[in-house]
């Protein structure tokens, strides 16, 4: 099998895993608690910027989204308005990124 | 460890390292488990345990609050049949729901005492994790349990005991 084969086989392997997360979030999020909603998207990306650095991608604006994610993620357990404030963090640097 | 201690400190791991668990300490917080109160000493639960890789990733991809790579996961299941044979219409409907929470609580102060770290987890597919084990559609998974070395340690969320602890009446 050639390098390009099973490196096809790899992103699909690690696409489906990122894919089942999000489908079987997609269902459980009906049930519950709302502020898990917003987690799961953000984690979702993160996992996404995982598959692409893992490829290769080397991304200096998605490498410092992830790492605000990574670093605040789990404010979703705590104060809302803490949480909040993270969420607003990540959109102020995307609209940061998005302006350059 | 004192009990008061191990209650105290222990937190909710999300981050583990990629170290295995001895199968002799997984032995010794099942059975911190299965000493857990059981409404009407029904004892209906079922423990699996996994620690293989590829099950682990399995189970890892329909279950979204399974967070960071625990070497082991122990899920809580329920045989229904016969919680409804031993405890009624209660029996599937919450004495289930409560022994697996009493369970759990047991398994992670245990853990705990071992230097482990543990998360307790609802956001599951419960019927996709049931067909993944091979469990028969009577034995009803309710709780994941990760388990592992803790790579994090987690702040302690504070606890409004003044607001949420009453004496003798409502408010008092």
């Amino acid at each position: 099998m050639d390098k390009a084969s099973v490196d096809k086989k790899s992103i699909e392997a690690q696409v489906f895993e990122l894919i089942s997360y999000m489908t079987v979030s997609a269902r459980n999020l009906i049930e519950e608690p709302t502020r898990y909603g917003p987690f799961r998207l953000v984690d979702s990306a993160s996992r996404l910027i995982d598959i692409v650095k893992s490829f290769g991608l080397d991304s200096e604006r998605l490498a410092g989204l992830q790492a605000k994610i990574e670093g605040g993620k789990y404010s979703a357990m705590g104060p809302e308005e803490e949480y909040k404030t993270f969420l607003e963090g990540l959109v102020s640097y995307l609209v940061d990124e998005i302006g350059k | 460890m004192d009990v008061m201690t191990a209650i105290k400190k222990r937190r909710s791991v999300r981050k583990f390292k990629d170290r295995p668990v001895d199968t002799a300490v997984l032995r010794r917080i099942l059975e911190a488990a299965v000493w857990a109160p059981s409404g009407g000493n029904a004892q209906t639960w079922r423990f699996v345990v996994i620690t293989d890789a590829e099950m682990r990733k399995k189970i890892k991809m329909v279950s979204p609050g399974l967070l960071g790579g625990p070497p082991a996961v122990i899920v809580i299941a329920q045989d229904m049949s016969l919680a409804r044979e031993k405890g009624g219409k209660m029996g599937p409907e919450s004495l289930t729901k409560m022994d697996s929470a009493m369970a759990a609580q047991n398994l992670m102060l245990a853990a705990f005492a071992e230097g482990l770290g543990t998360c307790v987890i609802a956001s599951f597919h419960a019927d996709a994790v049931r067909k993944l084990l091979g469990l028969p559609e009577s034995i009803v998974p309710q709780l994941l349990i990760s388990v592992g070395e803790p790579d994090q340690e987690p702040p302690s969320p504070p606890r409004a005991f003044e607001e949420i602890i009453w004496w003798e009446v409502c408010g008092g």
